[in-house]
């Protein structure tokens, strides 16, 4: 497919965590393949079932769309506190969920959207649940030159939230981060999602407080009782931006407060 | 090395340069076109000291390539200008407010600032805060700057 390039290749989407490391001295690889402007990877696509957001759409594009601020309420409320303005005009969410990072406010929005990711090499295509994408801190389910070509939404009616901590109250990578959706009808939530970021190796689905929050009532109680929860699911570690004692603590706060925010 | 063959509009005026692909956005602007009005801070999209415009969008010259403004529209802050020459209304408000002191963020901060009001001329408070993230002063404190944004809605 790419015969002729060196071995160490990778290809270049928003360029702002590849250049980044390369300005720093500490990108390995030599070889860049600029996929950022194929049309193929650059749309928002809906369907009766889903919305289909392509690799290469600027997140800035993503902020724009009315589709993503009905279909995806946790990914719409993440945005803002993805990076910076200028950055959302360069960065994509394939590039978020290639760079493998715990941290990646995009990647942990998505799972807790139940979003499939979708790659192709040589010709084959496959599908993935995102949350099966990420197996370590930066190491992804990708392939040598496979592809990301988009992330796929089933479109549910839900709400969402997503409430990050960091540094300061924008732009700044997280000490902890937590995605909620939940489908609700007469103040009982029926199906829930709660995804953490920069508390595990990987984005992480808390796949137990899901499951326990299904059939509970939306209340201020129950809120507390998934908070308690979620600190037994997370795997924390105390590194430059964080302890591991306190993010876990994080953890509760946070889903507590976006729990509280759903109507 | 690979040379590759840019073109491509540098404030209104069409480029064409013979380029190697390892060049960042930054380098091209700095030291193959000679403007020396953007500047490089952090190298890591961090500061925003880089900012330019590309199809009118902001975007941090250190973290894009100089190939991928090929058939694209590029704006330095030497591109900007008042409607009739002369000083924009941006750096008339930024002078009158006193929010340049060493003046190494500023290019960045009018550029910044120039894509909010181009894409909401009535921007409020907030919004110019929310703009103005990816932008770093370590002199002025950003009151100044963002009421010098502020004044210059609507000119």
């Amino acid at each position: 497919m790419l015969p002729e390039l060196p071995a160490a290749r990778r290809y270049l989407a928003g360029g702002t965590d590849i250049v980044t490391a390369d300005n720093a001295g500490v990108e390995p690889s030599r070889c860049w393949v600029d996929i950022s402007a194929l049309p193929e990877l650059g749309a928002i696509k809906e369907t009766a079932r889903a919305l289909f957001i392509g690799s290469c759409v600027k997140i800035s594009k993503i902020e724009a769309s009315a589709a993503v601020r009905k279909w995806c309420p946790a990914l719409t409320a993440a945005i803002p506190h993805f990076a910076s303005p200028s950055l959302r005009n360069m960065a994509t969410l394939g590039g978020n969920a290639a760079n493998g990072s715990p941290c990646a406010d995009g990647a942990c929005a998505l799972i807790a959207e139940g979003a499939f990711i979708f790659l192709a090499l040589k010709g084959s295509k496959r599908r993935l649940l995102l949350k099966d994408f990420f197996l370590g801190p930066k190491k992804t389910a990708l392939k040598k030159d496979e592809v990301i070509l988009g992330f796929e939404i089933p479109k549910r009616r839900h709400a969402g939230a997503y409430f990050k901590l960091g540094p300061r109250a924008y732009f700044g990578i997280s000490k902890a981060a937590v995605a909620v959706t939940a489908e609700i009808s007469g103040g009982v939530i029926r199906r829930a999602a709660v995804a953490l970021g920069s508390v595990a190796p990987v984005p992480l689905l808390a796949v137990k407080t899901g499951a326990w929050l299904a059939g509970r009532a939306l209340s201020p109680g129950s809120a507390a009782l998934a908070a308690a929860l979620v600190k037994t699911e997370v795997a924390p570690i105390t590194d430059a931006r964080s302890e591991a004692g306190y993010r876990r603590e994080m953890c509760g706060v946070l889903l507590e407060r976006a729990l509280n925010s759903l109507t | 090395m690979k040379l590759f063959s840019l073109a491509c509009s540098v404030n209104g005026h069409k480029v064409r340069r013979e380029i190697l692909s390892a060049r960042s956005l930054l380098e091209f602007i700095r030291e193959d076109l000679g403007l020396k009005g953007t500047k490089e801070g952090c190298g890591e999209g961090e500061c925003g000291a880089c900012m330019v415009l590309v199809d009118g969008l902001a975007v941090n010259a250190c973290l894009m390539m100089a190939v991928q403004l090929h058939g694209r529209d590029l704006v330095t802050i030497e591109g900007i200008k008042g409607k009739a020459g002369g000083l924009h209304p941006l750096q008339k408000t930024f002078m009158a407010e006193g929010a340049v002191q060493c003046g190494f963020c500023t290019p960045g901060l009018i550029i910044a600032s120039e894509a909010l009001l181009r894409r909401k001329p009535k921007a409020t408070l907030e919004d110019i805060k929310l703009e103005l993230t990816g932008n770093l002063c370590r002199c002025t404190g950003y009151e100044k700057i963002i009421s010098a944004v502020a004044k210059a809605r609507g000119k």
